[in-house]
């Protein structure tokens, strides 16, 4: 029934996954980085959507689900900090923000 | 009330004498019954406590007079009640219904005061008795005790820190009651190292002279060392009950003339249940039970495969080792003379009349055990021997007062310690009652007479105090009489009846050791005449030393003198116990007793057997006993005499005050007066090397090693890795998030790996 | 080459050149731009994989909140140009190293997955149910009601500290 094997899937999730890695161990601005974020968890979504179909199990779906919800409460409450500490630095430039040095 | 007629264990008292018999009627009566006074034996030691406590707390602020009211008062209370208790464990009406009399302390009053603590089988109460024995030793402490309280009130009546003296004297005396009136080895451990501490206390007494201090220490060391050894024997003695316990059959208790050998076996349980195994209650039940078990091999726990008869000797040997420490033997008598340094009436209390002879008491009360091992027996007898002799060698030479008294005493215990090893213990006890009062009266002298002369000290600058001293004189040369042993003071009965025993007893398996240590008895017997009596001669005869402080020299107070001429009285009367007048308790086809013997019968009456049984003792045959010992006497009276005149001789004709002679004469002098170099031989051998060691362990283990290296090494390495650690904190989040996604990398690589590799 | 591998090859190069995007962008808004992009794709690919519902909610969800509030937050801040995206050090290096690394380990051990038999898609009911609204809201409201009861308050919890965060002054 189907022609594409869920290794492809789970590849392509993988590659979404170390690229959004990258990004956030790479990209100096706050904001990119946590787009980069949004990007990992979308990777883990596929993977569970893989999954699911592969099993036939619904439960993959909830969890993506989840993940969703989840995704934009992290997303709402990350972006407000973010405002915050714009605000009070002037700054969204990770490499001018390591005040917690030893 | 039983009539006096009636007791008929005691003949002699009916065979009617008159008034002599009606006065024995009424003494032998006791004021109270043995319960009451059993109670009352916790007030003997209370007495002197409450006064150390408040002598101590509020001496400073009650002042002079009320601190020797207290002192005194609380000695006196003491004795009125050691009185009273042994009046009442004489009686021996009242003893026959008395609940507590089990064994051979069928005479004893005793109370016991509920359990100290107990830990399974082992158990200690506190427990008090007052038998024959401990009450003597009680009229002696008490009593002695406050004859030298009064000397004291008057003696340091110029020191300032009378308060801190008078407690710790109150004390020392609690603390001595408490060793003679234990019912257990336990308690009288207690009362063993209390006295050890009160005489590290008293001899440093004046502690700004920091000789005087070290004396008190080293006092203190010594005797610790001989407390390790009793301590040891404890030890081995509880194990020893255990096994004995276990492993003891009804046949194997012997039956004795007053119980079955089930009767025996019932009170040794009855022992150790309430009084737990080192309770003389159930030791002497024990040693009842012994002969039969001696040669068998102990079959279970730690003392498997030795012998009954083995550990017994090492537990005996042990206790030695103690009673060496305490009673100043070889080779622990090395504190005596140091001890000196503290107040005359200290040495006369501690140091002549009481604390020194808790090791004879402690020998007597293990009577029983002694006999049993003839090995034991003979060691204690040598060393007594060695000992009496060295140390009156030793004395021949010295030139200060006090310290000849010093050996003197350490002489005169050697001489207990051998009637201990011919095993005759009640001559020993008796010696040491006579010992008590001749020797604290010599001590108590020797203070008048340094009081008298502003404190000199040295016998080169005194003299002719015959004349200026008339009083101290007189109790001085009475003593010094009976030390040497001259008829009819005392001195002579209890001395002469050691050397007797010790020439006529044999031991079996030492058949010639006695013999050998009589010679040597004989002479330190010698010595002792002649040493005494030069102190004597140069002290109060002849011309006043040219070199004297005082030109002329003024006689003490009233109560000093008083005392001494009380304590040269009973030097005296003393006699009286000596003398052997009184009927065997065992009939009349035995030989004649003295009274102390006669009125120590049921303490010893245990070891007696067991000396009748196992003939670990060899009694001369009874023709020779019945005879009354006048060549022995004779012999013993000449060489008294003979040393006496020796010392006059020499010392008023032909040596001049303080010469110092030349050649081999003066090369024994000089190693008399440097005390055989003993002293440094233990220096050398012990003390150095104990040192070294130590400063060992202080420098290298605990200064370098622990607290250099482990302690503050540790605290350094912990800084040095912390601040290399610290850089890791860089504060970049993306440095962070990249060690993470390394390790994730690596993590599941590995898993790979894993599962590749399956 | 089936319609499915066709639209499965095009929007999987799709997302991972948007992807790319993002990672490369210099200025946020491109980033943003990229990121809606790789949204919608993705949406497309979870539609391939028969998850209709969640394809949907994605669209809604992500590209249509979670993006507009990013877009919202890079308008507020109004940020200025920052110069080189790229500035190398230590950390940067290793953290591209880590990442490789883990992608070629997440490869392999994908490439070795055993293949399973799908069963259920023989039975033609369950394929028909699979990944609609009714299956999920029916697991949902009752398997799962917990957790979406939780995940709700969650999400008030979220919204109550993002308001108090953000705030100019308490």
């Amino acid at each position: 029934m189907t022609s594409i094997p869920t290794s492809y899937y789970l590849s392509l999730s993988a590659v979404l996954f170390c690229t959004g890695m990258l990004g956030v161990l790479i990209r100096r601005n706050a904001l990119v980085v946590f787009m980069c974020v949004e990007l990992m968890l979308n990777a883990a979504n596929l993977t569970f959507l893989a999954f699911a179909r592969e099993r036939g199990d619904i439960n993959g779906h909830i969890s993506a689900f989840f993940i969703i919800a989840v995704a934009a409460a992290e997303a709402a409450v990350g972006l407000a900090i973010v405002i915050a500490v714009y605000r009070s630095r002037g700054t969204v430039n990770i490499d001018e923000l390591q005040t917690m040095k030893h | 009330m039983i009539a006096c007629s009636d007791y008929e264990t005691f003949s002699q008292f009916s065979s009617g004498h008159g008034v002599f018999a009606a006065t024995n009627c009424f003494f032998q009566r006791a004021p109270m019954t043995a319960e009451a006074a059993g109670w009352s034996l916790w007030m003997i030691i209370a007495l002197p406590l409450l006064g150390a406590f408040f002598s101590g707390v509020f001496g400073k602020a009650l002042g002079r007079a009320n601190v020797h009211l207290i002192a005194c008062g609380a000695v006196f209370g003491s004795f009125l009640i050691s009185l009273i208790v042994y009046w009442t464990a004489a009686d021996y009406a009242t003893q026959a219904a008395n609940p507590y009399a089990m064994g051979g302390l069928h005479y004893a009053v005793r109370h016991d005061f509920g359990t100290w603590f107990s830990a399974g089988d082992f158990k200690v109460n506190f427990g008090l008795m007052a038998d024959h024995l401990s009450g003597t030793m009680l009229l002696v402490i008490t009593g002695v005790g406050f004859l030298i309280h009064l000397y004291a009130t008057s003696y340091m009546s110029h020191d300032p820190g009378y308060w801190r003296f008078f407690a710790y004297l109150n004390l020392f005396i609690a603390m001595m009651l408490t060793l003679v009136l234990a019912d257990s080895l336990v308690l009288l451990f207690v009362g063993w190292e209390g006295v050890g501490m009160c005489s590290y206390l008293l001899i440093g007494f004046w502690y700004d002279d920091a000789q005087k201090a070290f004396a008190g220490r080293k006092a203190f060391i010594v005797n610790r060392i001989g407390d390790f050894g009793f301590l040891v024997a404890c030890f081995l003695l509880v194990l020893l009950v255990e096994a004995f316990a276990q492993q003891a059959r009804v046949e194997s208790y012997q039956p004795t003339p007053d119980a079955a050998a089930a009767q025996v076996q019932a009170r040794f349980k009855q022992g150790l249940a309430t009084n737990g195994p080192l309770g003389f209650m159930g030791l002497e039940e024990l040693a009842k039970s012994a002969p039969n078990e001696l040669r068998n091999e102990i079959a279970e726990g730690p003392l498997r495969g030795h012998t009954f008869n083995g550990v017994l000797t090492v537990i005996l040997l042990c206790f030695l080792l103690g009673a060496a420490g305490k009673s100043a033997q070889l080779p622990l008598f090395v504190w005596l003379p140091d001890a000196m340094a503290g107040p005359t009436p200290v040495s006369a209390l501690i140091h002549a009349a009481t604390m020194v002879t808790a090791g004879i008491y402690l020998f007597c009360r293990m009577s029983y055990f002694v006999v049993l091992s003839p090995f034991a027996m003979a060691v204690i007898a040598v060393i007594g021997a060695l000992t009496a002799l060295i140390a009156a060698l030793i004395a021949f030479a010295q030139n200060d007062l006090k310290k000849v008294l010093a050996y003197s005493t350490v002489s005169q215990l050697g001489f207990m310690f051998m009637g201990i090893g011919a095993g005759l213990f009640w001559a020993a006890f008796l010696h040491v009652v006579t010992h008590a009062f001749f020797k604290a009266c010599l001590f108590l002298s020797a203070g008048s007479v340094m009081h008298g002369n502003g404190d000199e000290g040295d016998i080169r600058k005194l003299g002719g105090l015959r004349k200026q001293q008339k009083l101290t004189w007189a109790a001085f040369a009475i003593s010094t009489l009976a030390i040497t042993g001259i008829v009819p003071l005392s001195g002579f009965f209890s001395k002469d009846a050691i050397l007797h025993a010790l020439h006529t007893n044999t031991l079996s398996g030492y058949e010639h050791v006695l013999h050998y240590v009589w010679y040597i008895g004989l002479a330190a017997a010698l010595c002792t005449a002649f040493y005494m009596t030069r102190l004597y001669v140069l002290t109060f005869e002849g011309d006043r030393a040219p070199d004297a402080k005082l030109a002329h020299a003024h006689e003490s107070d009233g109560t000093m003198t008083g005392v001494l001429l009380v304590l040269a009285f009973l030097s005296v009367a003393a006699a009286a116990h000596g003398i052997p007048f009184m009927d065997n308790v065992r009939g009349p086809d035995f030989p004649k007793q003295t009274l102390m013997e006669n009125f120590l019968t049921p303490v010893f009456a245990t070891s007696e057997t067991l000396v009748s049984r196992l003939a670990t003792v060899r009694l001369p045959p009874m023709e020779e006993q019945l005879k009354l010992p006048w060549s022995g006497w004779g012999m013993a009276w000449a060489i008294a005499l003979f040393g006496g005149a020796a010392a006059v001789v020499l010392y008023t004709r032909v040596f001049k005050r303080g010469q110092v002679l030349t050649g081999p004469l003066g090369a024994m002098q000089k190693l008399s007066l440097n005390k055989f170099y003993i002293d440094e031989l233990y220096d050398v051998a012990i003390v150095k090397p104990l040192k070294f060691v130590s400063f060992v362990f202080f420098k290298v283990i605990d200064s370098m090693l622990i607290d250099t290296v482990a302690v503050r090494g540790t605290a350094w390495v912990t800084l040095r890795l912390g601040s290399m650690l610290r850089y890791f904190q860089s504060g970049d989040a993306q440095g962070y998030a990249a060690v993470m996604a390394l390790a994730l990398a690596a993590g599941i690589g590995w898993a790979l790996m894993q599962v590749v590799g399956k | 080459m089936s319609a499915e591998q066709l639209l499965f090859w095009a929007f999987a190069i799709a997302t991972v050149a948007d992807s790319a995007g993002v990672v490369i962008a210099k200025n946020p808004i491109g980033a943003a731009m990229s990121l809606v992009a790789t949204f919608f794709f993705l949406a497309g690919i979870y539609v391939l994989l028969w998850a209709h519902t969640i394809a949907a909610l994605q669209v809604l969800v992500y590209a249509g909140a979670i993006m507009v509030l990013f877009l919202f937050v890079i308008m507020l801040l109004s940020l200025p140009d920052t110069g080189r995206t790229m500035q190398f050090s230590v950390a940067r290096i290793l953290g591209g190293v880590g990442t490789a690394g883990l992608l070629a380990a997440l490869l392999v051990s994908f490439r070795r997955l055993p293949e399973i038999d799908a069963a259920w898609m023989r039975d033609p009911a369950q394929v028909a149910s699979f990944g609609t609204i009714q299956k999920v809201g029916e697991v949902m409201y009752t398997q799962w009601l917990f957790p979406f009861e939780a995940v709700s308050l969650l999400l008030l919890v979220a919204i109550l500290g993002a308001v108090v965060v953000a705030k100019p002054r308490i």
